[in-house]
């Protein structure tokens, strides 16, 4: 909001080469701006097929673009060639994957620090954060289990936390509470509220949920359809820290669900 | 039966344990049958066709004793494990280095595959004459032998990858030995154990194959002495031998693979 700007997504548009005799694809996002600040919490509304995913993975730098910039601390980067893409923007993005993507051969705790081990950071002050927020999400007892004997809802925060661990400023989350049950979704919401509230992260938090957008976000971008852009944009008052069980009931969240999904429609 | 297994899978390790008798049961029940068809056969065609298995016990006994069993199974494991491991660094590392170079892999491929169509025990004569008789004609048979499979399985195992889970490490600051040893290494280990499985019986055949041609010594020139002497008794107990040796390498991989693989989610009695 007031934070001074702290990524900046400029003109981003995305188009499938063509391969083996076949067009190149039209436009899946065009033209598409937006920028975030330090500290933010935004979540971006879009349609399924919206090209969402594909919006955060240029950012994360692990696709092209076709079009566009994306511009990180006042440093601009060109990411149309796939052999200049910094994928992780050298561990400055983190991203929490629709798929938890966590690794079938290691333990809980082990994925946990994954990404603080091949950063060459593990030591025992790691360990110990990483403890912290394995207590925080209530894997406590869970460490040395492997991720299948975990439920849905354990895979979900094991994912999280491992992100949150190695502690980049800024966390790009593709619609990561959408596989599980409503309870535990609501759960996991309220988790990620509290653990933002310590540490005060940078978040892109994409969702089709509107209510989900709404309980979470400082701010949320509405995207249109083929091509994607930004459609709207609408700031949320509901005050800090919020119930999200009770998000429904809280003042100011009707008119702005309502006016979201006109925007939508 | 069905349902009585299926629970007794699910609640506890006391029937586990009483099914795993009836599994060792059975096994033995069918040694017997073969052990006792084979007798069959012995007594049915004559000793020069078929030896009896009392008479190839007796053999391996007294081989055993004489030392010369410990001997030729020193040998023929000496060239079997050798060739082993020179085609399973190779046929791990080779995919790995062409997986940074999609275009030498290209380049690459089909001479690799022509290669594999060359029937290795022909080059025997060819390679006695550029190395000798001693054991380096049958190391490289062993090894080429073994190499194509690992490459094989190492490739599939490489293509199989979760490209997901790379972006996430890449993402997570993971370079690219990290990757390759981190993600990829680990996730192909299930394909790996299952090339190292096909290829060591392959191996000690190779090496025993190879024995036949050339050798002082080792389970296979005992095989082919014996039947230079028209010796049935000896050519069954090499077999015996060979099959066993095959089983014990056999078993000891599966330790490795069990450790090595402990976080599958798979059936311990599905185990081959």
């Amino acid at each position: 909001m007031s934070d001074p700007t702290l990524l900046e997504i400029r003109n981003l548009g995305k188009r499938f080469p063509a391969r083996h005799g076949r067009e190149p694809s039209p436009w899946v996002i065009q033209d598409l701006s937006f920028s975030v600040g330090t500290g933010e919490f935004l979540t971006i509304i879009g349609p399924s097929g919206a090209g969402k995913s594909t919006l955060l993975n240029m950012i994360a730098q692990i696709d092209t673009a076709s079009a566009g910039e994306i511009v990180f601390n006042g440093e601009t980067v060109n990411s149309h060639d796939a052999r200049m893409l910094r994928p992780g923007f050298d561990r400055r993005i983190g991203y929490v994957t629709q798929d938890d993507n966590l690794l079938p051969w290691r333990t809980t705790i082990d994925n946990v620090l994954f990404p603080i081990e091949v950063q060459g950071r593990l030591n025992d002050e790691t360990r110990a954060q990483a403890d912290v927020l394995v207590r925080a999400v209530g894997l406590a007892g869970f460490e040395r289990y492997y991720p299948h004997e975990l439920s849905g809802g354990m895979r979900k925060r094991a994912a999280l936390i491992r992100t949150l661990a190695y502690d980049p400023p800024v966390i790009l989350m593709d619609e990561p509470f959408a596989a599980v049950d409503a309870q535990t979704r609501t759960q996991l919401q309220a988790d990620l509220l509290t653990l933002w509230g310590l540490g005060r992260k940078t978040i892109i938090f994409v969702t089709h949920d509107i209510t989900e957008a709404i309980a979470l976000g400082d701010r949320a971008l509405v995207l249109s359809r083929q091509p994607t852009r930004i459609a709207a944009e609408h700031a949320i008052p509901i005050p800090r820290p919020r119930n999200v069980q009770d998000i429904f009931a809280l003042e100011g969240f009707a008119a702005v669900y309502q006016r979201i999904r006109s925007d939508i429609q | 039966m069905t349902d009585a297994g299926l629970t007794a899978a699910m609640v506890s390790d006391a029937p586990a344990a009483a099914r795993k008798r009836v599994v060792v049961a059975g096994r033995l029940l069918l040694a017997v049958l073969l052990v006792l068809g084979w007798e069959l056969g012995a007594r049915t065609l004559g000793s020069v066709f078929f030896a009896a298995p009392l008479d190839v016990a007796a053999r391996i006994v007294t081989l055993a004793r004489s030392g010369q069993l410990a001997a030729d199974v020193a040998s023929t494991l000496r060239v079997s494990a050798l060739g082993f491991a020179i085609a399973c660094v190779a046929g791990v590392l080779l995919p790995f280095l062409l997986r940074r170079s999609p275009r030498v892999s290209t380049a690459v491929e089909p001479y690799i595959m022509a290669s594999m169509g060359i029937p290795k025990y022909a080059l025997a004569p060819w390679l006695i004459l550029w190395f000798g008789i001693g054991d380096l004609p049958k190391l490289v048979v062993v090894t080429l032998m073994v190499f194509y499979i690992i490459f094989i399985t190492t490739t599939a195992g490489i293509r199989a990858v979760d490209q997901r889970l790379i972006a996430m490490a890449r993402v997570a600051g993971a370079g690219e030995t990290a990757i390759a040893r981190e993600i990829i290494w680990k996730s192909l280990l299930p394909f790996f154990f299952t090339g190292l499985k096909v290829a060591l019986p392959r191996a000690v055949s190779a090496t025993i194959v190879g024995e036949f041609l050339v050798a002082t010594e080792g389970v296979g020139h005992y095989i082919e002495y014996s039947r230079q002497v028209a010796d049935t008794v000896g050519v069954f107990a090499g077999i015996v031998i060979a099959i066993v040796l095959v089983l014990a390498i056999n078993a000891v991989v599966n330790v490795i693979e069990r450790r090595a693989l402990a976080w599958r989610p798979v059936e311990r009695e599905m185990e081959l």
